[in-house]
């Protein structure tokens, strides 16, 4: 994590352990656009939570997720979250 | 190798002889195989599974009924569905798994997303007049018999499945088949075309030398047999069992069991039979020592000595319900002369392995016959496919309903062939 900008984002570090890559992610941004800013080719789809398409393994971290269908709760207890609609709220490892 | 191709089918099915095996090329000609699919396995219904394979919302299970690949999948209200396993987009194959748990049903090639239902949910980068709505999943007709989940790939499917719902319901109820979880599947392939596989569950005159595991609980005279071919001891043993039938019978009927013979698989175009049976020594189960495998009754079933209800569907499946559990089989088609033999074990969805069952003992009498009736079925095929081979006579005693079978199977080819 870093200190907020002057405009009050954070950033948070963001590992993906397969990739071997750890991106910076703002707190105001969905994890999937920080990494496609960044370079990283995650598979994706919809964008909008419905496909499930860009589902990924949260190893460590917290986030934020508004899906609209493309994920089920049981998928979620066993860690798992779509990228394309998550936020982060802290420093995360991703397996992919 | 060079083959002579078979005679038109009509023919094949006109100079059948009655009472007698099927000719050589029901059991090996492609273009027969080609027919049942179409016209057996593409127009009845057809046992996939139960209930419990899709416990929770967004379960899905997906079988191959021939070329046809079908989705099997529980919605977010808890009805089960069945879907054509087939993007409306270029065609792929949606879901590849034999059993997958999904928020929507996407296909991993462009992304197309249906939900549980099979709306077509999203698809990106289509033509401005795409209309989503024309595009859903194609429903596949699906009717679950009391858990039993049997589907229909033609549009307009036999009508009497209701018929045999209504009549099934009474007798499967009390087993009480959507509490029960799959304790064990296991996926065979036989060696031999789905009427041999068939064929030999119809009849009990091989089991006295063949399942020396089965025929302790199961009696063999459930199955018919000739007074003429048995000796004081065995007319005694059949004696005792005649006496027990209708005893236990009236006895399971008092206790709201319903137990007597229905017979139905040769007069219905969804043909079946059912009757709860005897079981030998301590009555209970179809297992090694005749006793109940799981501790947790199913259902309504107070009474372990409650016997197994069987029950048979034209055309490929068969279901023994015990007061702890039910073995049930599926058969499908795979090729001329390979078939697919799906058999679970079902227990009461609370039961847990190692404290309220044991998987071996669970398991054990039906491992053991499935693998001795593979290799029948095996030994069916090699002989049927010698230029040798002739139809032979059936026993009017032991074999009067692989006689049924085959008299149902060639009705319904005629009627396929006639519409």
């Amino acid at each position: 994590m870093t200190d907020p900008s002057p405009e009050g984002t954070r950033t948070y570090k963001v590992e993906f352990t397969r990739s071997r890559r750890i991106i910076d992610a703002p707190e105001d941004t969905f994890i999937l656009t920080a990494a496609l800013r960044a370079g990283l080719r995650l598979p994706s789809s919809c964008t909008q939570g419905v496909c499930g398409t860009c589902k990924c393994r949260l190893v460590s971290g917290q986030v934020e997720m508004n899906h609209a269908g493309g994920i089920r709760q049981r998928e979620i207890d066993q860690g798992m979250i779509l990228v394309c609609c998550s936020r982060p709220l802290s420093d995360l490892v991703i397996e992919r | 190798m060079w083959n002579s191709p078979a005679p038109p089918l009509a023919e094949l099915i006109a100079r059948r002889k009655p009472g007698h095996s099927l000719e050589q090329a029901f059991y090996v000609s492609p273009e027969v195989f080609s027919a049942d699919l179409e016209l057996i396995f593409g127009r009845h219904w057809i046992y996939v599974g139960v209930e419990p394979d899709l416990p929770e919302p967004g379960d899905v299970m997906t079988i191959d009924v021939g070329p046809t690949p079908v989705l099997l999948v529980r919605g977010d209200d808890m009805v089960v569905r069945a879907f054509h396993n087939v993007c409306r987009h270029r065609g792929s194959r949606l879901v590849d798994e034999p059993k997958a748990s999904v928020g929507n049903l996407v296909c991993r090639y462009h992304a197309w997303t249906y939900d549980l239902d099979g709306r077509l949910l999203f698809a990106n980068h289509m033509a401005e007049d795409f209309d989503r709505s024309c595009l859903g999943l194609k429903p596949v007709q699906l009717r679950s018999v009391a858990g039993l989940l049997f589907i229909c790939l033609s549009q307009t499917p036999p009508e009497d499945i209701a018929a045999m719902d209504e009549a099934m319901t009474p007798y499967l109820a009390p087993h009480d088949v959507p509490n029960t979880k799959v304790a064990h599947a296991v996926d065979l392939v036989e060696n031999g075309n789905w009427k041999l596989t068939m064929e030999n569950n119809r009849e009990c005159y091989h089991c006295s030398g063949n399942h020396p595991e089965l025929t302790i609980p199961l009696f063999a005279y459930g199955f018919g047999f000739s007074p003429k071919s048995m000796n004081d001891a065995e007319r005694e043993e059949a004696d005792r069992y005649a006496a027990m039938v209708a005893d236990l019978h009236d006895r399971w009927e008092g206790d709201g069991l319903p137990s007597r013979e229905l017979e139905h698989l040769g007069d219905r175009i969804t043909g079946f039979r059912t009757e709860r049976l005897p079981i030998d020594q301590f009555g209970e189960s179809q297992t090694f020592d005749t006793k109940v495998a799981s501790k947790k009754p199913l259902g309504r079933i107070n009474d372990p000595r409650s016997g197994g209800l069987s029950f048979w569907t034209q055309p490929n499946s068969w279901h023994h319900f015990m007061s702890d559990h039910v073995v049930t089989f599926s058969v499908l088609p795979l090729e001329p002369q390979k078939t697919l033999l799906r058999t679970k074990w079902l227990v009461h969805k609370d039961a847990v392995e190692g404290r309220d069952y044991d998987l071996e003992n669970l398991t054990a009498v039906w491992t053991a016959t499935n693998r001795q009736d593979a290799d029948l079925v095996a030994r069916s095929q090699a002989g049927v496919r010698s230029p040798a081979y002739e139809p032979g006579p059936y026993s009017p005693y032991t074999e009067g309903l692989v006689e049924t079978f085959c008299d149902w199977y060639l009705g319904r080819l005629s009627a396929g062939l006639a519409a």
